[in-house]
């Protein structure tokens, strides 16, 4: 069964096609990684998978259905999405925003009903922000507030998430937090997880399939190990570094010029 | 620290917001140079023909509340909705254009010197009117043909509108002769006086309608705060919600102006010290800014008309003078809360 399905799909903002013949699958609960350098399409891709921008070639198919089928409120309730830039206005609180998650669910004159508002409770519990419950959103840590918008996204019920740089402005250990979350809602709940990163060491460690969007070079995809090899990652992205291995994933360490340890 | 809303939350804090509103229209009713008696006005223990009292009170007085509640309510839920959907906390309900265009208008219509009426309403309230929603729909337009739905866009375009039409205010003002001139600058301060019934009743309506339509889009509007990309993700439509919620709060905006004039800050200042005090839930915010901002102008109009009486300020002025430090002292005592504000 497959979540996502994408074929021959082609978008273009400009006269240059941004993203051309890009075909690829998601099988309902796995762990989709999307990489690739700036300006490829990483997020343009996350915005025609939810519906915001149509694709010019090609179908995308959510679920078996094209996403031009489905209503705001259906793709409400079969995606969330957790966005890269967010400023949060107007001194909402943590529950506060985790409680609109449930707004796909509530009618006209919309209010919560117990059943939200312990299913936001649950979800604020897996991404460990109960203690922040009632703080503003703006008084919490970048790392904490992305958490709170994972919890808003699980809040959501979907069985699909997309995630657009989860761990940028992250620590180390948030970062392993977070993608230890999804791996856990990806095994235990059964959910399909699309997420884009930067940090392909740690997609390696965690995803089942890449999808590496190149632009002029095209697209690679598959397991992390066959794409993110070191040819591959210093050709697409332009840069040299080190690579390893730990255990039964490779890594990959960029150098520049200047880098005390740059070799050629 | 205010918990999530609940609907038992917010249906007790609208009922004693409400029973606090009546209670100032009725003391406001009753305050004033000449003393009132209600048991006169009420026709007990008058003397055949003598309607002195009643006349007072419910020909004068209380019209005069009730039109400074309306004005105020659909200032503060049209100023509570613009902060909103342009994600902008210094939003007002004049933001888009409408006070350079009410402004335009009656300029116009006072220098014209025409004397068309509409319902019963002076060519400056028509003028005024029409000003203000032509002008939104300009605004909205140039919005619409510069950028997609993008707010800074209509931000800029207000910001622009306002500006040219300022200028043209400026002009038409420097070539009137000076009686025409004061009437078009008492109006331009706000000013709130006796209308007629059929003007309070069209109007009222046409805001307490404004105002329940908008209450209802509570829940987007929440969404809408957070971004249009996160609306559309928890399944709002967000063209609808733009263009419905700009539309109706311009709607009111204009009516309220086309009564009173430019009242300031009572559309900034209101929504600002609801959301301090409850929470931003727009569920919660919308009713009771809207109730709240009635009884704030109810109160400062009452004070316009006692501060230098026999004569009146205009309620402009006292919303300013008052208002300001008001918020001041809302500011300070929540300021551990409102970051947001000093972006």
């Amino acid at each position: 069964m497959s979540m996502i399905e994408v074929q021959d799909m082609g978008f273009s903002y400009t006269a240059r096609p941004l993203l051309s013949g890009l075909g690829f699958e998601v099988k309902a609960g796995s762990f989709l990684a999307v990489a690739g350098p700036n300006g490829a399409g990483k997020s343009t891709l996350v915005n025609l998978l939810c519906g915001v921008l149509k694709a010019q070639a090609g179908t995308i198919k959510i679920d078996g259905r094209l996403i031009e089928e489905f209503s705001a409120g259906e793709i409400a309730r079969t995606m969330s999405i957790v966005r890269q830039e967010f400023v949060p206005v107007f001194g909402f609180s943590v529950m506060e925003a985790v409680l609109m998650a449930r707004t796909p669910y509530y009618g006209r004159f919309g209010f919560e009903r117990a059943e939200d508002r312990r299913i936001a409770a649950d979800a604020l519990a897996a991404t460990d922000t109960s203690d922040l419950a009632l703080r503003p959103l703006s008084d919490i840590s970048g790392g904490e507030r992305q958490r709170v918008f994972i919890a808003r996204a699980l809040a959501q019920q979907t069985p699909l998430l997309l995630l657009d740089e989860p761990t940028s402005f992250l620590d180390l250990k948030h970062q392993v937090d977070i993608y230890d979350l999804l791996k856990k809602m990806q095994t235990e709940e059964g959910k399909t997880i699309v997420a884009i990163t930067h940090d392909i060491n740690l997609a390696s460690q965690y995803c089942d399939e890449v999808l590496l969007l190149a632009e002029d070079l095209g697209y690679f995809r598959g397991r992390p190990g066959d794409v993110f090899t070191p040819e591959t990652v210093e050709k697409v992205f332009g840069v040299t570094g080190f690579s390893g291995a730990v255990g039964a994933s490779g890594f990959f360490l960029p150098l520049g010029v200047y880098a005390r340890d740059r070799r050629r | 620290m205010h918990g999530p809303l609940t609907a038992r939350r917010l249906v007790i804090r609208l009922g004693a917001a409400v029973v606090v509103l009546c209670a100032m229209m009725v003391a406001c009713s009753l305050v004033g140079t000449e003393p009132v008696s209600v048991a006169r006005a009420l026709g007990f223990g008058a003397e055949e023909g003598v309607h002195y009292d009643y006349e007072i009170l419910f020909r004068i007085r209380l019209p005069r509340v009730v039109l400074a509640a309306i004005v105020g309510a659909a200032l503060a839920c049209s100023g509570a909705v613009l902060q909103a959907l342009l994600r902008n906390p210094l939003a007002d309900p004049y933001i888009l254009g409408i006070s350079s265009g009410a402004g335009l208008g009656t300029i116009v219509a006072v220098i014209s010197g025409v004397q068309w009426t509409v319902l019963g309403r002076s060519p400056i309230a028509v003028f005024a009117f029409a000003g203000a929603l032509a002008t939104v729909w300009l605004v909205w337009l140039i919005g619409r043909l510069t950028g997609r739905s993008q707010v800074t866009h209509l931000l800029l375009a207000g910001v622009v509108v306002n500006a040219f039409f300022s200028a043209m205010i400026m002009f038409l003002t420097s070539v009137a002769n000076s009686s025409q001139v004061h009437a078009t600058l008492f109006w331009l301060m706000g000013n709130i006086m006796e209308e007629d019934p059929l003007v309070l009743w069209v109007s009222g309506g046409l805001v307490m309608s404004g105002i329940g339509a908008l209450f209802l889009m509570g829940p987007q509007l929440n969404a809408v705060s957070f971004g249009e990309g996160d609306a559309r993700a928890m399944g709002v439509n967000t063209v609808v919600t733009q263009t419905a919620g700009f539309a109706i709060a311009a709607l009111i905006t204009a009516v309220a102006v086309s009564l009173s004039g430019l009242v300031g800050f009572a559309g900034l200042i209101v929504p600002h010290a609801v959301r301090l005090a409850f929470g931003p839930d727009h569920r919660q915010l919308l009713p009771l800014s809207s109730v709240v901002g009635a009884t704030f102008l109810v109160l400062a109009d009452t004070l316009a008309r006692m501060v230098v009486a026999p004569a009146q300020l205009p309620v402009g002025v006292v919303t300013a003078l008052v208002g300001g430090p008001f918020f001041l002292v809302l500011l300070v005592r929540y300021s551990r809360r409102v970051d947001w504000l000093a972006r």
